[in-house]
């Protein structure tokens, strides 16, 4: 991430991502935290990587997900496991909750960030313990905030109010669920990094539940599209 | 006599095995005043013995709080302790800097040791001479450790460490299926008991020279202050361990 530049000598900083990953939507549902993502890594405006998963899993009751530089994401991800391998090393059973790793991930964002180079992401911690259902927001400056839901990226400004509307913090997981499905199939019309395949993740009681891709419903047969395509070229 | 050969630094095994540097450091723990520690399912109580240089002098400290949900009780070289309890607590803040929770009793405590077994293997440093008693609450439930010199330690239900700490011992070898499910109250008035059978003939438990700690699961640490120790202390005379028995 620090490149020496063998031309000036100079130290560089990450300025602007490369390849990049789309918005996160986390919800709490009764029994515990849901996380969704889709599966796309933009190059630029191009849409090169149509499959990467960009939920992973951090420890039995905490997962991760993030919208930003994927190559960050990569790294962060190994970061979170040092931690809780630590636990390995002192035979002592005792694991990091959701909520340290969210405070970490904020402290390490913020170190960055005071340095002029930051984990280019957008930082979704999302997890389930002692009974208690977690989800974490750390930002690019290392801002840390709890909350019941969480949205990244073009998500915050277009599935907000779907989200007031049809989802609150007791509902089921299959509300959650179709929620969030219905918050990609409308960034899917509007914002031109998205993608129609999604992945969803939950953690409850049980642990931590990474699901296989789904594609989101479209519909592009509406009359409209239809009678367009057949109208008369205008001539003069 | 032939110790003597073998005793010079730490990078000298004895034939029988031993590192003598390391045992005369435990030694040093030996003769520090008595220290002690019990828990209960909810709670840990340390009680010391401070001992007083002089008329003129105040009374030495045994016991002190490395963070909210942490505490130690030394028993050896003051000097060696207030090193051990900087970093101790040093550990902690920056545990709660990153994680925004309490740092793990047992990995603290590994650290500890880890450090103190450092001091063994070297030829140009000299083992910490001072043994803790370290009391915590966390996540796992409530614990009570010694560390050694030598960098071993180990996990309690309850332990003395120091000069006379033997007769401490053999109370709690009485008494300690009583502790789990004592009150906190019970739990005191066992350490103090403890604690006077581990005085001289012509010394008595009082308020100035008596210390005592509890931690508790909703309890930060705290010490009592020179009022409730003299109420435990008038307790003391009318506590009898059976009676516990009998009302259970």
């Amino acid at each position: 991430m620090i490149f020496n530049s063998e031309i000036s000598g100079q130290q560089q900083h990450t300025t602007s991502p490369v390849v990049t990953g789309g918005s996160v939507i986390a919800l709490v549902y009764n029994g515990g935290v849901i996380v969704g993502t889709d599966t796309l890594c933009s190059y630029g405006s191009m849409a090169a990587f149509k499959n990467v998963q960009k939920i992973a899993q951090i420890s039995k009751n905490t997962i991760y997900a993030s919208s930003g530089e994927y190559s960050d994401f990569q790294q962060v991800v190994k970061e979170l496991a040092k931690i809780d391998r630590s636990a390995l090393q002192y035979d002592d059973g005792v694991h990091p909750s959701p909520k340290d790793y969210g405070n970490f991930l904020a402290r390490l964002s913020y170190k960055k960030r005071c340095k002029i180079n930051p984990l280019y992401l957008q930082n979704v911690i999302a997890g389930f313990h002692n009974g208690e259902r977690y989800l974490g927001l750390i930002d690019i400056y290392g801002t840390y905030l709890e909350s019941n839901f969480i949205t990244t990226g073009f998500a915050s400004y277009f599935c907000k109010a779907i989200i007031s509307n049809y989802w609150n913090e007791n509902c089921t997981l299959d509300q959650a669920k179709q929620v969030i499905r219905e918050c990609f199939k409308v960034l899917f019309c509007r914002d031109c990094r998205a993608h129609d395949v999604i992945q969803l993740a939950y953690v409850d009681a049980q642990g931590a539940h990474i699901e296989e891709s789904e594609r989101v419903e479209t519909k592009w047969d509406f009359n409209g599209f239809k009678s367009r395509a057949n109208e008369k070229l205008h001539t003069q | 006599m032939l110790k003597h050969l073998y005793d010079t630094d730490c990078v000298t095994w004895s034939p029988q095995g031993k590192l003598f540097q390391v045992e005369y450091a435990m030694e040093a723990v030996k003769q520090g005043s008595i220290c002690l520690g019990l828990k209960s399912n909810d709670f840990v109580v340390l009680c010391s013995l401070k001992r007083q240089p002089s008329e003129l002098a105040g009374y030495q400290e045994k016991q002190f709080k490395i963070d909210d949900h942490m505490a130690i009780a030394i028993a050896g070289l003051t000097a060696d302790a207030r090193v051990l309890c900087k970093y101790m607590r040093t550990e902690c803040l920056e545990y709660k800097y990153t994680y925004e929770s309490h740092h793990p009793v047992g990995r603290l405590v590994f650290k500890v040791a880890e450090k103190s077994q450092h001091k063994t293997q070297s030829g140009a440093k000299r083992p910490y001479g001072v043994g803790l008693l370290v009391a915590g609450i966390d996540p796992n439930g409530v614990h009570l450790f010694e560390t050694c010199p030598s960098g071993n330690y180990y996990e309690y239900k309850c332990q003395a460490i120091g000069s006379r700490s033997q007769a401490a011992r053999t109370y709690f070898e009485s008494w300690f299926h009583l502790f789990e499910k004592s009150t906190l109250e019970q739990l005191i008035l066992h350490g103090l008991s403890a604690l006077k059978k581990a005085i001289m003939e012509d010394e008595e438990l009082n308020e100035k020279n008596v210390e005592v700690g509890i931690l508790g699961k909703n309890q930060k640490f705290i010490h009592l202050n020179a009022q409730e120790l003299k109420d435990y202390i008038v307790k003391l005379e009318t506590f009898n361990a059976n009676t516990q028995i009998q009302q259970e």
